[in-house]
């Protein structure tokens, strides 16, 4: 079989990214995988091919539903018609409509929370599958960022004899993760393909300062001056919409972008992105972003993130056209206790525990917490979950070695802000990687020149000119015409 | 401020009557009976589910500035008072006019239909086959793409009739310009993408909630003068299908409705839709306040009906608890239904 021709055939392409060809030959042989592939790196053609090569349905798991819909748009934009995403969105109807057909589809999406639904489990079972998909597995393993109890029951849903080669996508994932991967979705002796983490021309600057306030002074002044496009990553909503607005004011075309903005201005967003009308976005840390653009030239964090993962995704956003990008790194003295307050927000507390083993003795129903608002979405999935399989004192123990990888993941993070040698040799190594193609202007402890990697802004012409209706109805309708 | 001239016309119909949160249901257009019976009985229905999105700390925070500007009082218990000067900043022309109640959210839907019906035409003239579509809601996927097949769209013909509809319509609607242009600027095209609510409060100087009601107040007057012309607008029409309405009833009142005047009890109605009696009761008075014909007699004396509405007028009030105590052998429900249909004369 020529991988090469159905590569062409379907999708234009000659030659095959790093990587691609030997996940690929692992699943047609059979094999379980376990692929680390950096976004942008042609992750989704390694399920996406397969669909084509067997006329069997692929089932793609994936936690995050921004992410789910951007798969599936990306697809339907290609002209796929048999792909379906089965998700809390659907109506009962639909849902019914999409379970009736579901041998119909080339590609069936769906979210974790659905796969455990009995109806669906059913349906699934009665299935012949070419191939099932865990996206963003990290999702998986407790000790990432990005934790989803529900993901950890996929193992049930996965037959043991007589499945489809199981494929685990992830970008970012350290030894731990990959152990978690292998162990709860029940791989069997899986082919593990790892990418190098490390992006050469993406330049590490760190920017330490006496005072927080100092470092929107900073921001302002940097973005006045040199030229995107650039993702300035900060902590609050709140925040990311004063920063954009006095961009705004200086004149530079930015805007907010956040969970909390309405799908219709996130898309109009992203577009405006992608299409140049925007230089910069300010989002929220760890918010994925379903943004595929070439050419961001700056990362600016505007603190520490909380975890290497997170700073490496974030970061990984630039330069994907392989040119030259910075990625900054404010900070300032206390921002790691910030990081530690953000990354135990959603982690369940001994008095959660105890509480839900209260409601539970009453006989009463432990989901009262939630509608009490004692306790967060995230956190009461993770309680839920496991006092149903541990003792209050198991799940206690396990709380408390939670809480400390996630300090040790903010003091990974600080290490990396605070050392004195090389940042991105530290970097790499966390993910248990060494440095290979080791660049001029490698980090600020190596010494960078951001006069060669940086251009100057140019002033735009004419911006925004918000005036005249009937000019921008021509505009979409007749211009072409 | 728009949307504190908004909440000082709510707060005045109230008659300190109510609580900040009904303005707050209110605008966001809670389909409860209390807030149902709020807009006929206060006569609030332009205002009805103006903002769905708004949340409580943005209306909080508007409260506070009007208390700020020492129009409202407020009172530990949720209720409040206008001040004077209120009272006279209340009774300035509100500068936009708005229909929600015979909209009811679905302007939003009309305006998905046109956004994605003109991001294709867009594509099309461009000769690009394929693009990410700004409405993901399958409905109106199907909708638009029963209109663009139904209406030929292949001959390229559309693009211009469409134009021309949307021209003409826009013109003649009586409303600011700066309206106009915050409705197309919401469209997208090829590589037109639209503009963020924080873009267009950034280009107008306003605040976002305000280019919010701007735009939902543009949407009502358009959607009036498209579908009071069908003959001059065929295209818009089509779009514009089931998006009124006007049934004065939520449907699930309207269900209750049906099943009453087939003869069953509250009761029987309770059993058989599996709902509280409460709500069933909240359903008859919806019908009391919107059907002028409804008969109220198997529920409420004709003396009884009348002692309500003689003691809400003699003490000026239409809160229930107060009437309770001046004619304490009534039900709540007695009490409702009497207003409701009160609210008539
Ligand atoms: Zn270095």
């Amino acid at each position: 079989m020529q991988l090469e021709s159905y590569l062409h055939q379907y999708f234009g392409y000659e030659t095959f990214r790093p990587g691609q060809k030997e996940v690929l030959e692992q699943l047609i042989a059979g094999q379980d995988v376990i692929a680390l592939l950096p976004t942008g790196m042609g992750k989704s053609l390694c399920y996406q091919l397969p669909g084509y090569i067997f006329d069997k349905p692929v089932l793609i798991i994936s936690p995050l539903l921004s992410l789910m819909q951007d798969q599936v748009d990306q697809l339907k934009q290609m002209g796929e018609k048999r792909v379906i995403a089965l998700n809390s969105f659907l109506t009962p109807a639909q849902k019914n409509y999409a379970l009736h057909f579901l041998h119909e589809y080339r590609f069936i999406f769906i979210s974790p929370e659905m796969l455990l639904q009995p109806q669906v489990k059913a349906r699934l079972a009665s299935l012949e599958l070419s191939l099932i998909v865990a996206d963003e597995a990290h999702c998986i393993s407790q000790w990432g960022y990005d934790f989803r109890p529900d993901y950890l029951r996929i193992g049930e849903v996965i037959q043991v004899t007589n499945r489809p080669p199981v494929l685990a996508l992830s970008a970012t994932a350290t030894t731990k993760v990959l152990h978690d991967i292998d162990h709860y979705l029940e791989m069997e002796s899986p082919f593990i393909y790892v990418h190098s983490v490390d992006r050469p021309n993406i330049h590490l600057v760190k920017k330490p300062f006496a005072l927080k306030e100092d470092k929107l002074t900073w921001i302002l002044e940097h973005v006045e001056k040199t030229a995107g496009p650039g993702i300035i990553y900060t902590q609050s909503r709140a925040k990311t919409e004063s920063i954009s607005a006095q961009l705004l004011q200086r004149g530079i075309a930015a805007a907010a972008y956040h969970a909390g903005k309405e799908m219709q201005d996130r898309q109009f967003i992203q577009h405006q992105f992608l299409s140049g009308h925007l230089d910069w976005i300010v989002a929220t840390n760890a918010f994925g972003m379903g943004i595929h653009k070439n050419n961001v030239r700056q990362i600016i964090h505007e603190s520490m993130p909380s975890t290497v993962a997170n700073y490496m995704q974030e970061i990984g956003r630039a330069g994907r056209d392989g040119e030259d990008a910075v990625a900054f790194l404010l900070f300032c003295e206390g921002d790691e206790q910030y990081a530690k307050f953000i990354v135990l927000e959603d982690l369940p507390k001994e008095f959660h525990v105890v509480r839900y083993a209260q409601y539970r003795a009453n006989g009463e129903q432990p989901n009262v917490m939630l509608s009490n608002g004692e306790i967060s979405e995230v956190a009461f999935r993770v309680v839920h979950y496991w006092m149903e399989r541990e003792t209050v004192d198991q799940l206690k123990e396990r709380l408390g070695n939670m809480q400390t990888a996630k300090y040790e993941e903010v003091m990974a993070m600080l290490k990396i802000v605070e050392t004195t040698s090389c940042m991105r040799e530290l970097l790499i190594d966390y993910f248990g990687q060494q440095v290979e193609d080791k660049r001029e202007n490698c980090c600020s402890n190596c010494g960078v020149d951001l006069s060669v990697l940086l251009q100057e802004r140019v002033e735009p012409k004419n911006q925004n000119p918000m005036t005249d209706w009937k000019g921008r109805l021509q505009q979409i309708l007749l211009r072409n015409l | 401020m728009l949307i504190q001239q908004i909440l000082l016309k709510i707060f005045t119909a109230f008659q300190n009557e109510r609580t900040l949160s009904a303005a707050f249901h209110l605008l966001k257009g809670k389909r409860s009976g209390q807030t149902i019976q709020d807009v006929g009985l206060f006569q609030l229905h332009p205002f009805f589910g103006l903002l769905p999105k708004l949340t409580r700390g943005q209306f909080d925070e508007q409260v506070d500035l009007l208390f700020a500007k020492n129009y409202i009082l407020i009172e530990e218990n949720g209720y409040y008072h206008m001040t004077e000067i209120g009272i006279k900043q209340a009774s300035e022309a509100l500068l936009f006019h708005f229909d929600g109640w015979h909209y009811r959210g679905n302007e939003h839907v009309f305006f998905a239909r046109v956004s994605l019906a003109l991001q294709s035409l867009s594509h099309q003239a461009a000769g690009v086959k394929s693009f990410i579509a700004v409405e993901k809601d399958e409905d109106v996927q199907s909708k638009v793409r029963e209109f663009l097949v139904r209406n030929q769209f292949q001959q390229q013909t559309l693009q211009m009739k469409i134009y021309l509809e949307m021209e003409q319509s826009l013109e003649k609607i009586q409303v600011n310009e700066q309206v106009k242009t915050i409705i197309v600027y919401r469209l997208s095209g090829f590589q037109e993408p639209g503009l963020t609510w924080q873009q267009m409060a950034f280009g107008f100087h306003m605040q976002e909630m305000d280019i919010r009601l701007m735009y939902g107040s543009g949407l009502h007057q358009w959607l009036n003068e498209i579908l009071g012309d069908a003959q001059k607008y065929p295209y818009l029409y089509q779009l514009a299908q089931g998006i009124r309405v006007d049934l004065m009833l939520t449907s699930s009142a309207n269900e209750t409705a049906k099943l009453y005047k087939k003869g069953h009890s509250l009761e029987q109605i309770s059993s058989i839709r599996r709902l509280k009696l409460n709500t069933i009761e909240d359903h008859i008075v919806e019908l009391a306040m919107n059907d002028v014909k409804f008969d109220s007699k198997p529920f409420l004396t004709l003396e009884d009906q009348q002692l309500i509405i003689n003691a809400s007028e003699d003490y000026q009030t239409k809160k229930l608890k107060i009437l309770k105590e001046i004619i304490p052998h009534v039900s709540y429900f007695q009490l409702r239904l009497a207003l409701a249909k009160g609210a008539h004369y």
